[in-house]
């Protein structure tokens, strides 16, 4: 944290060696969670390149984000992230393409065959809800680091949290609906 | 009910990154089994173990644009004592709004209020078991004189003046014992009416040439005396009042 803002303090200064430092710490986490919202690794490598572009932006403009890096950092990565998925036009019910064929095992493989279709649930989720998603299961942060990035109380993230798997259970294989 | 299911899901995933199996989990709570089962394992699937990185080379021409920018940007020189205090006034008007001047008055008020009440409880507390010339006795006094004027009828009022000069009667007994000088105040009936002593409620009051007496005190009537304890033990009067 006080790395973070030793960070900010430098790059208000325009420090180019603290930028790049920002790059270097950020690049991978941002792109992870980019390519986790979207599924298109080269589209999220783009956005994420586009990122700090528009830290650049910001310094010129005089308008350096003002107390959470890391904050301003990920909220830019979400507005890319659904400019993304509203320009993309789905036209395609998707609650009728993601149901599952009659499934056999619920072992690891198996689930890994789920993948694709749970990701198209989660453009079905409130925009709000796929960045939870992304927080806590794409980049594994807790709920506290969640609400912290999303200026929201832990009882706020962990109903919205809540919210979404139950959207997305919505769409899991009968045999995991109920006891086995 | 939906909070704690929104906690026991939250510990859920919490067991379920740290490797627990997912009917482990659910064994544990067994009523909430069926609405937990799908959204773990949905939460499973969700869980990206080996997140890809984007090739070195396409992280590095990135990062050669991203470098190519920042050559433009101007270095900012660090901002001069003047500048830093002007950053701080500006903070500063941002802040005294009408809003948060309210708000923080707000605070102000409440917070003093409630120290003002603990201050106020706490000496009342600690001045209880005081007797006169101690130095928190005043307070006590003080606190006696809200309660009487705080009364809501005549009947509640004669009760607890009979309460307060029960405390002045132990409060002299105290004194006598520690033979300590002090001006005391109590009420009680004439049991005596001689002239130079007087008896009243069981003490002995000595009457001086300067004492100021109501003249129409009888033997049995109720009278308030105020006079002087001295350390050995006598009771000069200076004022003898009736109560009516």
């Amino acid at each position: 944290m006080n790395d973070e803002h030793s960070l900010l303090v430098r790059i208000k200064q325009h420090d180019q060696q603290a930028l790049a430092e920002v790059y270097d710490q950020y690049f991978d986490q941002l792109y992870r969670y980019l390519n986790y919202r979207l599924g298109e690794s080269d589209v999220a490598a783009d956005l994420t390149g586009e990122v700090f572009l528009a830290l650049v932006q910001t310094l010129k403009n005089g308008k350096p984000p003002r107390t959470s890096l890391t904050g301003w950092l990920y909220t830019v990565a979400r507005n890319l992230a659904a400019d993304y998925i509203r320009q993309k036009t789905r036209t395609v019910s998707l609650v009728d393409e993601l149901v599952a064929d009659e499934p056999s095992l619920t072992d690891q493989i198996y689930l890994s065959e789920l993948v694709p279709m749970l990701r198209k649930a989660l453009l079905e989720l409130t925009e709000e809800q796929q960045h939870v998603i992304a927080l806590r299961f794409g980049q594994g942060l807790s709920l506290a680091e969640t609400a912290e990035l999303l200026e929201k109380s832990v009882g706020a993230v962990k109903a919205l949290q809540h919210r979404a798997l139950a959207s997305l259970a919505r769409f899991m294989p009968e045999e995991m609906q109920h006891d086995r | 009910m939906t909070d704690s299911f929104e906690t026991i899901l939250d510990e859920s995933i919490s067991a379920l990154q740290s490797g627990v199996p997912i009917e482990e989990i659910l064994a544990e709570v067994p009523e909430y089994a069926g609405q937990l089962r799908p959204m773990l394992y949905a939460a499973t699937v969700l869980t990206d173990p080996n997140p890809a990185l984007v090739p070195e080379e396409r992280k590095t021409a990135l990062r050669s644009e991203y470098m190519k920018q920042l050559i433009e940007l101007p270095k900012l020189p660090l901002p001069t004592f003047g500048e830093k205090m002007q950053a701080g006034v500006r903070v500063a008007r941002r802040r005294l709004t009408r809003e948060s001047l309210l708000k923080d008055l707000t605070t102000i008020i409440i917070t003093f209020t409630l120290t003002l009440l603990m201050v106020v409880l706490t000496i009342n507390y600690l001045s209880l078991d005081t007797v006169p010339g101690d130095f928190l006795y005043g307070a006590k006094r003080i606190s006696e004189s809200i309660q009487l004027s705080a009364a809501f009828s005549e009947d509640g009022r004669a009760a607890l003046e009979e309460i307060f000069n029960q405390r002045r009667l132990v409060e002299l007994e105290q004194l006598l014992e520690q033979n300590k000088a002090a001006v005391i105040q109590f009420r009680g009936k004439v049991e005596t009416r001689g002239e130079d002593l007087w008896i009243v409620a069981k003490h002995t009051i000595l009457l001086p040439g300067d004492v100021v007496i109501d003249p129409d005190i009888q033997e049995g009537d109720m009278v308030e005396v105020i006079g002087l304890l001295r350390t050995n033990n006598v009771l000069v009067a200076d004022t003898i009042k009736l109560v009516r």
